[in-house]
């Protein structure tokens, strides 16, 4: 038998075989194109284009680059959406905390206003306080007691000093014009000596006071009657 | 027979002496009689305006009648040029020659001779030089002076000047210098606060009280016309503080501290070492102290026996007794530069008037009565007047009266002034 006839058609076949037969992919060749599949995919999120412009969604013989990509595709829109997310998040967290440190500054703006407010009330209440209780004390001609109708006016003055514990007082000792200079400067200073002795009877620390003489240097009017002497011999008390 | 000789010897001796002295008019302090004078109108060299010997004229006629001493003639005055005899008929016993002379370049020289009318002799001459800037006013001021100084041994006051205090403003009171006869008007201090009860040294020292921190202190010059510091207290506050008044000497300050029981004590502040020392006893009110002219005894008020009363006592504290016995209320004593006299006020239903005690008889005299109130007196440094501020005119003006009450003038217009002080011009 002659084998020799089948060797050219065999060869004929086997080359038109290996022709029409590739040999089948490598899985590295595999990983290689999918991979390039999935970064065209991301790519193409990036562009723009439409998830259905998938170019190898008709190319069935490599169904792992249209499914490549595919994956790029929606990896890329996903790594977006979480990008986006994560901004909005931010940006909501920021906003947040911006409105909560304007809300602060306002309460602490609020707390200060109304401090002040407290302060400014105070010191009014102080004020008018020491207005009411600081009015002036008489006395006599040419004497320096204290007398029975100015007491409720040292009670008051008393009072006042231990409503306000911080607060100091100088008591002034005035005459009327009809002594010397001089003596009325010693006179007035024994008058504002009483004054400081009845208070501290009522219990204030004399250390809160000083005490000054005007004699007859100071006086609130003119008129030589008794109208305007009476006025002017008199205890006064000045906040220090 | 020897001894018959040698007697009538002595008396002629005697004798003589008292002639030669008939022609020389002297005056004593104490005596009441008054020499008249006349004035000629003065000559005048190298000065155009009459206005000059006019106003010149004025105030001196003005400076010798204020004195107490001299009565200036004022009527039937004989035509210029008459012979001295003349003014003797009369009435004159000096006659004044004066000429002012005024040199190119402005400075003034006053000549003034006086004669006795009776013995036509000279009795002063004397030339005064000025500079432009020296008022003409002033070398009458000065020439007044000398004229008092040769007639009664002391020299006048004419040139002398009154400080006192006076209010500005409510709450203001500053210290003021005048000259005796209301013009020259000068402001001393300036604290813009009560600055009360000025003293002036011999030498010119000021010293004063001032509430400008807020609580009164004692301030004054250290030297003459040096600036004015702080003298009392040293350190802190010094409680109420008046009346400082300089010692004779200079070197020490009376003063009063009140403390917060309401006692007032007199002080003694040495000047050098600063410190203080307390002379009276810590109970009641003592105040106004006055030193005599030797500096050994201060008088002062004092309510330690009821209202006030004029006391003295030593330098130290010790031989405290009363001086003044009548009336309720004796206060504001001022020791008399001689130191015979002491010048205080009593008050009567309100109002002061002037007393003088003379120290020598034990009795007091009143000088005012009751027109007005009279305040403060102090001495003219010539012992002859006393200058106070009064309501008679007006609101606190200042006065000055002779001893007897019958001379009382108006110093200056000027109102609300307290507390003066007569100090020697020159």
């Amino acid at each position: 038998m002659r084998y020799g006839t089948y060797l050219v058609p065999a060869a004929i076949v086997l080359t038109l075989g290996s022709l029409a037969c590739k040999p089948p992919k490598t899985a590295e060749q595999i990983k290689q194109e999918t991979q390039a599949a999935f970064n065209e995919g991301v790519q193409a999120f990036k562009d723009g284009k439409a998830r259905a412009t998938n170019p190898y969604l008709n190319d069935k013989e490599n169904p792992h680059k249209a499914q490549g990509w595919n994956d790029g595709w929606d990896k890329a829109a996903a790594d977006k959406a979480a990008a986006d997310k994560a901004a909005a998040d931010k940006a909501a967290a920021d906003a947040k905390a911006a409105a909560d440190a304007k809300a602060a500054a306002d309460r602490a703006a609020a707390e200060e206003a109304a401090r002040k407010a407290a302060e400014a009330e105070k010191a009014a209440a102080f004020k008018a306080a020491a207005a009411k209780a600081l009015v002036n004390i008489h006395f006599d001609y040419d004497k320096s007691e204290i007398k029975e109708a100015d007491r409720a006016i040292l009670q008051g003055i008393a009072d006042f000093l231990k409503a306000f514990p911080a607060a100091k007082v100088e008591i002034e000792g005035h005459c009327d014009e009809r002594g010397t200079n001089e003596y009325n400067l010693a006179l007035g200073n024994k008058r504002a000596a009483a004054a400081l002795a009845y208070l501290k009877t009522l219990g204030v620390d004399e250390a809160r006071f000083t005490t000054i003489s005007y004699g007859k240097e100071k006086p609130l009017c003119t008129e030589a009657k008794e109208a305007c002497w009476g006025q002017n011999r008199r205890g006064e008390f000045k906040l220090k | 027979m020897t001894r018959f000789f040698i007697r009538t010897f002595l008396w002629a001796l005697v004798a003589t002496g008292l002639c030669a002295q008939q022609t020389e008019v002297v005056l004593t302090a104490t005596s009441s009689a008054k020499l008249v004078l006349a004035m000629t109108a003065p000559k005048l060299t190298g000065l155009d305006e009459t206005s000059v010997a006019t106003d010149f004229s004025a105030v001196l006629k003005r400076d010798l009648d204020e004195t107490g001493v001299i009565a200036m003639l004022q009527e039937r005055l004989p035509a210029e040029g008459s012979p001295t005899k003349a003014w003797k008929e009369a009435g004159a016993q000096w006659l004044l020659n004066t000429r002012l002379t005024k040199a190119a370049n402005g400075d003034l020289q006053l000549e003034a001779a006086a004669l006795d009318t009776a013995a036509e002799k000279g009795v002063f001459t004397r030339t005064y030089n000025a500079n432009r800037i020296v008022p003409l006013r002033y070398l009458a001021h000065y020439l007044a002076d000398d004229l008092i100084g040769r007639l009664t041994g002391e020299k006048g006051v004419a040139s002398s000047r009154i400080v006192f205090v006076r209010q500005i403003s409510p709450g203001v009171k500053e210290i003021f210098q005048v000259d005796r006869d209301g013009a020259g008007l000068v402001q001393l201090t300036r604290h813009g606060s009560l600055t009360l009860a000025p003293t002036v040294a011999t030498d010119g020292r000021l010293a004063y009280v001032t509430y400008k921190g807020g609580a009164p202190e004692i301030w004054g010059q250290r030297r003459k016309d040096g600036a004015h510091e702080k003298f009392y207290p040293t350190t802190g506050a010094g409680g109420m503080l008046s009346s400082p008044v300089w010692s004779p000497d200079g070197k020490r300050l009376a003063f009063v501290q009140g403390d917060r029981r309401g006692n007032s004590d007199i002080m003694v502040l040495d000047l050098d070492s600063g410190r203080a020392r307390r002379l009276t006893d810590g109970t009641g009110i003592n105040t106004e102290p006055s030193w005599n002219p030797n500096g050994n005894q201060i008088a002062f008020t004092s309510d330690r026996e009821g209202g006030p009363q004029v006391f003295l006592m030593q330098d130290d504290g010790s031989n405290l007794r009363r001086l003044t016995g009548e009336g309720l209320y004796n206060a504001s004593p001022s020791w008399s530069p001689n130191g015979a006299m002491v010048a205080y006020v009593s008050r009567f239903e309100g109002k002061f008037d002037l007393f003088v005690y003379k120290l020598g008889e034990g009795k007091a005299y009143q000088i005012t009565t009751g027109v007005s109130t009279s305040e403060s007196p102090a001495w003219s440094p010539d012992e002859r007047r006393l200058v106070f501020t009064s309501n008679r005119f007006g609101s606190s003006q200042l006065f000055t009266t002779d001893l007897s009450g019958r001379q009382i003038l108006r110093l200056s217009e000027l109102a609300g002034c307290q507390s003066p002080r007569w100090i020697r011009g020159r």
